[in-house]
């Protein structure tokens, strides 16, 4: 099977010009080890990226994100996995975080660094324990090779695969905390990470996935996230996203919601010269719920693209996303929200929303809040602004006696504050408050603000 | 303190002001009464420095400076105080932050050392019990999701913060009911003092049974046509001002 993977690619001629698409190709023509489930899953991975080829624009997924300068680039596959510097480890960490802590480096995961023991909670890798039930039931389940190019890449190059599980009523875990790391080297490398999360039946996690670079670098990361939910499992998954400015990410997350099963996922990107997420939920039973919040901030000529669908497979489920862009200089970004609400799906919720502050005249939001509905009994809104600042609210802080530069600075940051205080992981929401500051023209003016305590927006 | 000779305003490029003479002197509160559309609110807001409210003639002097060159922040500063009509929400910003900065602002112009966290916690929690505010209003977002009468409340805490010497408030009255209408007036009275002057903006009397005034001004098509004490006002509310309009047509 794998021999009719490369077969195909070979034989197609459109995409095969590109340095990267021949680097993904060279590299799945490897012979990887592992048992016959995992190589006749690669090769499905395999056989899906050549049919598919890399994403262009005339897809309609793809519209408006190009992947010209990824293209580009010929990425190493297999890079030794070398230890950080220690200094620039700890630039990067969210030190409050307790372990577990699992850290990659280009994608392959440190065991010097990481600590897996974590009582209540199965931490596996498939390096380790490639007959264990999870993998072969998760892996490539809800991600679908044929509709996400890069996700059918990451499934036939699948090698640094992570099982989180927990077992039905467990509660009360810490926070696991999986740092990607990313270094420069003398050519860019690709890296395609794995994680398979299943929640037992009301069991309670939270994960947070952070994506960082070590140095300026060109590489790729592409990593993808199953999540299996068990009924009235509780999960809250965190991506904060913060790779270097001349790097590419792409990323999927796939979940799937039993009964009464409940879903918060943040999802913040601020790094990458080009950042791609596709998040796909489907609320396949009653009272299943998920929450979708998103903030990307960009600047320079970056480019942030955020795919979201959720599905309403059953009736009464619940979804509600909020996406927030603040694009600065040339950047662009670009929202693409879709509910789905199928047929018999009665007595369902769907709200979205999408706004987008234009920090520059040249900067630009394309937004796509989108509602297929198939069911007639359901409560539905969607909606989406680009725009400036609110001069009325800068006049009120401005009438009472803050100065312009102050004031512009503090609404900027509010603006991201919104999405950033519902994020209620150790040291997460510090991190962010004080990044975005950092990233604001006036950020310094915001001194004072951050040190005060923020309002609480769940009163909101 | 306030004087203002023949000022003249547009709005959206319509003359709503056409020459508005008035003198407020330290001390003294000022009711600017007038029918919808008189131009009650433009005056208060071109007080205040809004954009889109252009001056094209006259003067606006407080004390001795001319407020008009000055932006809406340095007026802040300088003691003029606008209450607003609609007060606007502000999500991710919180009251006492605000509070603190707006305060801090005013005390550094003024040439006083900036308050520590410690020392505004106290100031604040004494104002707003006079405001009859909980004090989890100070973590909520400035505005958000406050009912009107919380709204309207919640400036008179920012003006009991500030201690303007000129306050101006646009309608603070409307909206409210009796028990909040108490309140604010409460607030608004503890305020006043020799060296301070209040201007009350309203279309209604009732206002002016809580805060006595000691001139009651009548605006109609952007002018002063009228100006008198209190009984001016109870007159008004009998006679309606359909009464001035034809007395100053005559």
């Amino acid at each position: 099977m794998n021999e009719t993977a490369i077969e195909t690619c070979t034989s197609d001629p459109g995409a095969a010009a590109s340095p990267a698409d021949a680097a993904f190709r060279a590299a799945l023509a490897v012979g990887r080890p592992g048992p016959a489930w995992l190589t006749e899953r690669r090769a499905a991975g395999a056989v899906a990226f050549a049919a598919a080829g890399l994403p262009t624009t005339r897809r309609e997924d793809w519209k408006y994100t190009s992947i010209r300068n990824l293209q580009r680039r010929s990425f190493r596959d297999v890079v030794p996995a070398s230890l950080p510097d220690e200094a620039r480890l700890a630039s990067v960490l969210i030190p409050e975080l307790p372990l577990p802590r699992l850290v990659f480096m280009n994608g392959r995961l440190l065991p010097g660094l990481s600590h897996v023991e974590s009582p209540g909670l199965d931490i596996l890798t498939m390096r380790e324990t490639p007959a264990d039930a999870g993998f072969v039931d998760l892996l490539g389940r809800l991600a679908t090779v044929g509709d996400y190019p890069f996700a059918a890449l990451n499934q036939g190059l699948a090698e640094e695969v992570v099982l989180l599980r927990t077992a039905r009523g467990t509660t009360g875990l810490a926070p696991v905390y999986l740092l990607f790391l990313s270094s420069p080297s003398a050519e860019p490398v690709a890296g395609h990470p794995r994680i398979l999360i299943d929640a037992g039946e009301a069991s309670a996690l939270t994960v947070l996935e952070h994506y960082a670079s070590l140095g300026a670098n060109e590489n790729l990361t592409n990593a993808v996230t199953e999540l299996c939910m068990a009924p009235g499992a509780n999960v809250t998954h965190c991506r904060l996203q913060d790779e270097s400015y001349t790097s590419f990410h792409i990323g999927g997350l796939f979940a799937h919601l039993q009964r009464d099963a409940s879903l918060v996922s943040h999802n913040i990107q601020s790094g990458a010269a080009l950042a791609r997420l596709d998040l796909r939920v489907s609320l396949a039973a009653p009272g299943a719920e998920v929450e979708l919040n998103g903030l990307y901030t960009m600047n320079g000529r970056r480019h942030v693209d955020n795919h979201t669908r959720v599905d309403h497979l059953a009736p009464h489920t619940r979804s509600t996303q909020d996406y927030r862009g603040m694009l600065d200089d040339k950047s662009r970004g670009v929202f693409s929200g879709k509910a789905v609400v199928h047929p018999d799906a009665q007595k369902i919720e769907a709200h979205q929303s999408n706004n987008n502050l234009l920090l520059s005249d040249t900067a630009e939001a394309d937004t796509k809040p989108e509602l297929e509905i198939y069911a007639d009994d359901v409560k539905c809104s969607h909606g989406a602004t680009v725009g400036q600042l609110d001069a009325e609210a800068l006049f009120y802080l401005r009438s009472r006696g803050i100065g312009p530069e102050v004031a512009r600075a503090l609404l900027t940051f509010a603006f991201a504050e919104t999405v950033i205080s519902r994020i209620d992981i150790g040291g997460v929401r510090e991190r962010l408050e004080s990044d975005i500051a950092g990233s604001l023209p006036e950020g310094g003016l915001l001194r004072d603000y951050l040190r005060s305590p923020r309002p609480d927006l769940k009163d909101a | 303190m306030l004087s203002i000779k023949n000022l003249r305003a547009e709005v959206g490029g319509k003359e709503i002001l056409t020459g508005l003479d008035l003198e407020v002197g330290a001390g003294q509160v000022h009711a600017i009464m007038g029918p919808n559309g008189s131009g009650k609110s433009t005056l208060a807001n071109v007080l205040a420095g809004r954009s889109g409210y252009n001056v094209v003639g006259g003067d606006v002097t407080y004390d001795g400076q001319d407020l008009l060159a000055l932006a809406p922040e340095e007026r802040a500063r300088a003691g003029v105080f606008l209450a607003f009509q609609y007060p606007v929400e502000i999500p991710g910003v919180n009251n006492a932050y605000l509070l603190k900065a707006a305060l801090n602002a005013v005390r550094v112009h003024r040439g006083e050392q900036e308050l520590d966290a410690f020392e505004f916690l106290a100031l604040i929690k004494d104002k707003m019990k006079l405001m009859q505010m909980d004090e989890s209003f100070l973590n909520r977002g400035v505005n958000v999701g406050f009912s009107g009468g919380e709204k309207k409340r919640n400036e008179i805490l920012q003006m009991a913060v500030l201690e303007p010497r000129l306050a101006v408030l646009d309608e603070t009255d409307s909206g409210l009911d009796i028990d909040a209408l108490k309140v604010v007036a409460n607030g608004v009275n503890s305020l006043q003092g020799p060296t301070r002057a209040t201007v009350l903006v309203t279309h209604y009397q009732r206002l002016l049974d809580y805060i006595e005034p000691d001139f009651v001004h009548v605006l109609s098509g952007g002018r002063i046509v009228r100006t008198g004490g209190k009984e001016l006002a109870i007159e008004l509310d009998q006679r309606g001002y359909d009464w001035v309009d034809e007395a100053v047509n005559a």
